[in-house]
This record gives C-alpha cells, sequence and structure tokens, in this order.
C-alpha cells in the first residue's frame, strides 16, 4: 500500500517527478556506459573521480548556497574535470600500475575537500547530502542537465561502438589499425566524470559507483553476446533505479543508499538464481 | 640512400628507464616479399623492436624507414603500411565479442575494399569459418591467434609484424601456425616480420634472421647464420636449446642441415657479431 500511495506522490509533487525523470535519465546512461568501465578495468579511476568531486563541492559550497544548482554543478564540475584530466594524462599507458597513483590522488583532493569545507563552508550538513544523495535536492535544472548529458552521452558511446569495444578489447590491435586511442581514453573519463558530477545529488559521490559498476557486471555475468551485454545493462539499471528511488520515498529512506543497497540486492539474488538454475539443469 | 627496402631499421637504441638500453644500434632491412625472423632468449628485446616499429613505443634514436619514407616524415604514423599481431594473451576477453564481431571492428575502419578478401574468405585461409560466431573467450590459443592472423590480413597489408604467434601452443599447434603464416606469405607475398621462440621453424621458414639480446645483434641472410652466433645470443649451449625447443637429438641430418649447414663459416664469433663491445 506504502509503494503505491508512492508512486502516486510521484505524479502529484513536483520534485518527486524530477527526481523520477532525473533517475531514469541517468540510469539509462549509467547502464549504458557500465559494462565498458568494467571491461576496461576502470572501477578504480571511477571511484576516484566520485571522490575527488568532494573538492569540487567543498569549494561550491563554500562559495554559493546548497540550493544554487547550477552554480554549484558548475563549479564542481570544473574542478572534477580539472582532477579527471590530470588522472587520464597521468595514467594513460604508463609503466606503473595506474592504481597506485589514483589511490595517492583520490584520497589527497578529498582530504583538501573536507579541509576546505571545515574552513569555509557555510552550512556544515550540506555537504552529507551530496556524500550519500538526497532527492530533495533535485531540482527542474537537474533533471535538464540529466537529459542533457544522456543525450551527449548516448551517441559519444554508440555512434563509434566498434572502435570502444576494439579499444576494449584489443588496445594495440586498435592503435596500429589507426583508431586514436588517446583520444578515446580521455574522452571517456570525460564522460566519466560528467555523469558522475551529475548523478551526486541522487546517488551521493560515495554511493554513485554502485549505479556505475552493478549494470555491467550484471550484463557481462548474463550475456552471451555485445548486444546483449548492452541491453541488458540498460535494462537492469533502469528497472532498479526506479524501484530504488521508489522505495526510498516510500520508506522515507536516503536515496543513494536505498538505490545502492536495491542495485546490490537485485545482482545477489540474480547471481543466486542463476546458481539454483544451473544445479537444477545439471 | 635509397634501397628495394620496404622496412628499413638504423641504429634504434631503445631503454625503458633511460639507463639500461634494451636495444642497442640494431640496423636491419627487410625487402618487398621477404620474411625475417627475430630469435633471442626472453628480455632480449625482441618485442620491444616490435612495438617500436609498430608505433607503440616511441623510437628514441634511430630511424625507421617504411618504403624508403622516413616514419616521421608522415603526417600520422604509417600504420596502414603494416599490421601487427600482438601476442594472443594480450586480449582483454571480459567482452563477450564472437569471431566475426572481431574481424569487423578492424574491416569497419578501412577505408576501400578493392582486391581485399571479406572476413569469411580470411577466416577460411586460416580455417576458422567454422567457428565464425563462437566467442573469441571459449577458442583454444591455437585458433585465437589464427583469427588475429586473418584480422591482420583485411586491409592486404606489405607487412605483417607478428610477436610471438606460437607462444603457449604446443609443438603440433606451433607448427601448424607457422605453416599457415609460411602459406600466406607466399600466396599474398606479404613481407613477414615475426618473433618467435621456435627456432628451428624460424630458420628454415625465413629469409633473413636477426638475433638479439641486451648486448649483442646480429642480422644477416641465415646462411651466415652459426651455431656460435646462437650461442652467444642465447647464452647457453646451442643443442641444449635445440633439445628444449624440440627434441631434434635422433635426427642428426637435420640438425646439421640447418644449423651447420655446408657455407659455414669457421669464424670467430665475436668478429660477426655486431654491436658487441
Amino acid at each position: 500500500m506504502a509503494v503505491i500511495n508512492s508512486l502516486k506522490e510521484f505524479i502529484q509533487y513536483d520534485f518527486l517527478l524530477f527526481a523520477l525523470l532525473g533517475t531514469i535519465f541517468l540510469s539509462i546512461t549509467c547502464g549504458l556506459i557500465s559494462p565498458l568501465i568494467i571491461a576496461r578495468k576502470n572501477a578504480f579511476m571511477g571511484s576516484a573521480i566520485s571522490h575527488s568531486t568532494l573538492l569540487g563541492l567543498a569549494i561550491a559550497l563554500s562559495l554559493f548556497s546548497a540550493e544554487s544548482s547550477l552554480p554549484i554543478f558548475l563549479t564542481t564540475l570544473s574542478i572534477t574535470l580539472a582532477c579527471t584530466l590530470f588522472l587520464s594524462y597521468s595514467t594513460y599507458r604508463q609503466k606503473l600500475p595506474s592504481d597506485s597513483l589514483i589511490g595517492i590522488f583520490y584520497t589527497a583532493t578529498m582530504a583538501l575537500g573536507i579541509i576546505i569545507h571545515s574552513l569555509f563552508s557555510k552550512s556544515k550538513s550540506d555537504l552529507l547530502s551530496f556524500l550519500f544523495g538526497n532527492i530533495l535536492l533535485l531540482t527542474k535544472e537537474d533533471v535538464v542537465l540529466s537529459f542533457v548529458l544522456m543525450f551527449i552521452c548516448i551517441p559519444i558511446i554508440i555512434i563509434p561502438l566498434k572502435k570502444w569495444l576494439f579499444l576494449t578489447y584489443d588496445e594495440e590491435g586498435a592503435i596500429t589499425s589507426g583508431i586514436k586511442a588517446p583520444f578515446y581514453h580521455h574522452m571517456f573519463f570525460v564522460i566519466l566524470c560528467l555523469l558522475i558530477v551529475t548523478s551526486i545529488k541522487l546517488a551521493g559521490t560515495v554511493l554513485v559507483e554502485t549505479m556505475l559498476l552493478v549494470p555491467g557486471f550484471f550484463a557481462l555475468k548474463f550475456s552471451k553476446s555485445v548486444k546483449q551485454t548492452f541491453l541488458f545493462s540498460v535494462i537492469f539499471s533502469t528497472s532498479l533505479s526506479i524501484i530504488g528511488i521508489v522505495v526510498s520515498n516510500s520508506f522515507g529512506l536516503p536515496s543513494g543508499a536505498t538505490l545502492a543497497f536495491v542495485l546490490f540486492f537485485a545482482l545477489v539474488l540474480s547471481l543466486f538464481v542463476k546458481k539454483i538454475y544451473n544445479l537444477i539443469k545439471r | 640512400m635509397t634501397d628495394n627496402s620496404i622496412l628499413r631499421a638504423e641504429n634504434i637504441s631503445f631503454s625503458y628507464d633511460g639507463l639500461h638500453p634494451v636495444l642497442k644500434d640494431v640496423s636491419f632491412s627487410i625487402n618487398a616479399g621477404e620474411s625475417l625472423g627475430v630469435l633471442g632468449p626472453n628480455g632480449g628485446g625482441k618485442s620491444t623492436l616490435m612495438k617500436i616499429i609498430a608505433g607503440l613505443l616511441k623510437l628514441k634514436s634511430g630511424n625507421i624507414f617504411f618504403n624508403n619514407t622516413l616514419s616521421t616524415n608522415f603526417n600520422n604514423y604509417p600504420y596502414h603500411f603494416f599490421s601487427y599481431v600482438p601476442q594472443n594473451s594480450e586480449l582483454n576477453t571480459t567482452l563477450p565479442v564472437n569471431v566475426s564481431e572481431y574481424m569487423e571492428f578492424t574491416s569497419s575502419l578501412s577505408q576501400s575494399s578493392k582486391n581485399n578478401l571479406n572476413n569469411d574468405e580470411l577466416l577460411n585461409l586460416v580455417g576458422m569459418l567454422e567457428k565464425k560466431q563462437s566467442l573469441i573467450s571459449s577458442l583454444s590459443g591455437g585458433e585465437r591467434q589464427r583469427v588475429l592472423i586473418a584480422r591482420s590480413l583485411i586491409n592486404s597489408p606489405q607487412l605483417i609484424l607478428l610477436d610471438e604467434p606460437t607462444k603457449g601452443l604446443d609443438s603440433n599447434g606451433q607448427d601448424q601456425l607457422l605453416s599457415i603464416i609460411q602459406e600466406i606469405q607466399n600466396k599474398h607475398k606479404t613481407a613477414i616480420m615475426i618473433v618467435d621462440h621456435n627456432i628451428n621453424q624460424i630458420i628454415k621458414n625465413c629469409h633473413k634472421i636477426l638475433c638479439l639480446n641486451r648486448s649483442l645483434h646480429w642480422h644477416d641472410h641465415k646462411e651466415m647464420l652459426t651455431k656460435d652466433v646462437l650461442e652467444n645470443i642465447y647464452h647457453c649451449e646451442f643443442e641444449h636449446l635445440l633439445i628444449h625447443e624440440k627434441d631434434l637429438s635422433s635426427n642428426q641430418i637435420v640438425h646439421d642441415h640447418q644449423f651447420c649447414e655446408h657455407n659455414h663459416r669457421h669464424q670467430d664469433p665475436h668478429s660477426i657479431l655486431r654491436g658487441k663491445k
């Protein structure tokens, strides 16, 4: 009953409708990019970008109030983008394992973010909403931003999909076939950065990784072709994110944590069902 | 200087850290339709040399000429000129890509299909047409390597660079794969540069041999190659190495023919090892 009432609320209240639409747009984009993040072994890089948003957020919240959606978004995006490009250039085809630099960098930017927030922030509690996500913070501008992001990302991934796949599957073969690998490498992280910064109000900087990783992991576990992989990932991401946001509103739970748990629970359940199915089939 | 070579390398030196050279003043050339076999111990710089030629590592010292044009004179590195086949262990098989899709990755990039065989014909050439819908992750090492070779032929390159194509294959698989490469070379008159540990087959099939270790290199037509050269390059007894690579102890004639042939020059190996200080 609580869930049905909650569904009605999504139509009645503007902010809930924004949250639902924002969730749909972001989850489609996350679902599309997720298999590539896993296959390209960039999960840790995603984590580094999401944690370095904290530095951008701390600076943004020192300059603007939490309600100023667009200025906060633009400030956070610019700073996170600078951090992302630094990491992207420093880790491209390097001899040292990239995860070491990523690990050092993201803890350092996070630490600096916390210090800046402690010293200059106008409201100490605002950062918590961004850490774990709060759908009450979502505004019409955020929905527009997530739609624009989806509109930009889908063609960037879909049109040269064979190039993305070639680079992921056989990087050296792709480079020697004439694909501009550095361009695609940096482009991938720019998309990831845009996606993470746009998703932080919904899922939070700490929990946004779940939306980026779980759908792809599910798809790669169950699909038998490339087409299936992307299809499964987008369907899983969108459907489970909608369920997550509805559950979050029904029981008054934090949106980021609920989304993360619903996605994780669905993944574990599906793996369990697969295991049982395989046992029966034997 | 101009000649008939389609690939010429002059005085290539390389080091990863700027201190310990992996390659020192290496020079060689390959003419159209010729094959060059690169031999040497692990860590001797064979794959590094291959990656430099393929443009995957930046050339730090020396010159590379493709058809007598310096590689740096092209607007972009001349990837269209050759095809590079990496070791199959370098494929990232996380995504469920099948053979046909993998072939399309390259064929979708090609500008013109004039005079080129289509993907099915190429897979047929390497005996993999029946498995075109199979996932690459489900193929054996030898089958994967055959697919990689089929992909390398898509744009009818003038030169194919093969980096340890027989790595991880059993003796039979190695022989089969090298026969396929030989057949392709004979049929398409493609020049081949191959790095491999199968000494017998490389010496038997390649026109020229380049022997490399970190401090020495030797390059010439295989008739000039002696047992001493190989011993100096590998730092081990040649017969031991032969038995290790392929047991020919029962076939002394083959052994004699391949490594100590009638033109054998009883020279001091140090006089023919270039680059030794």
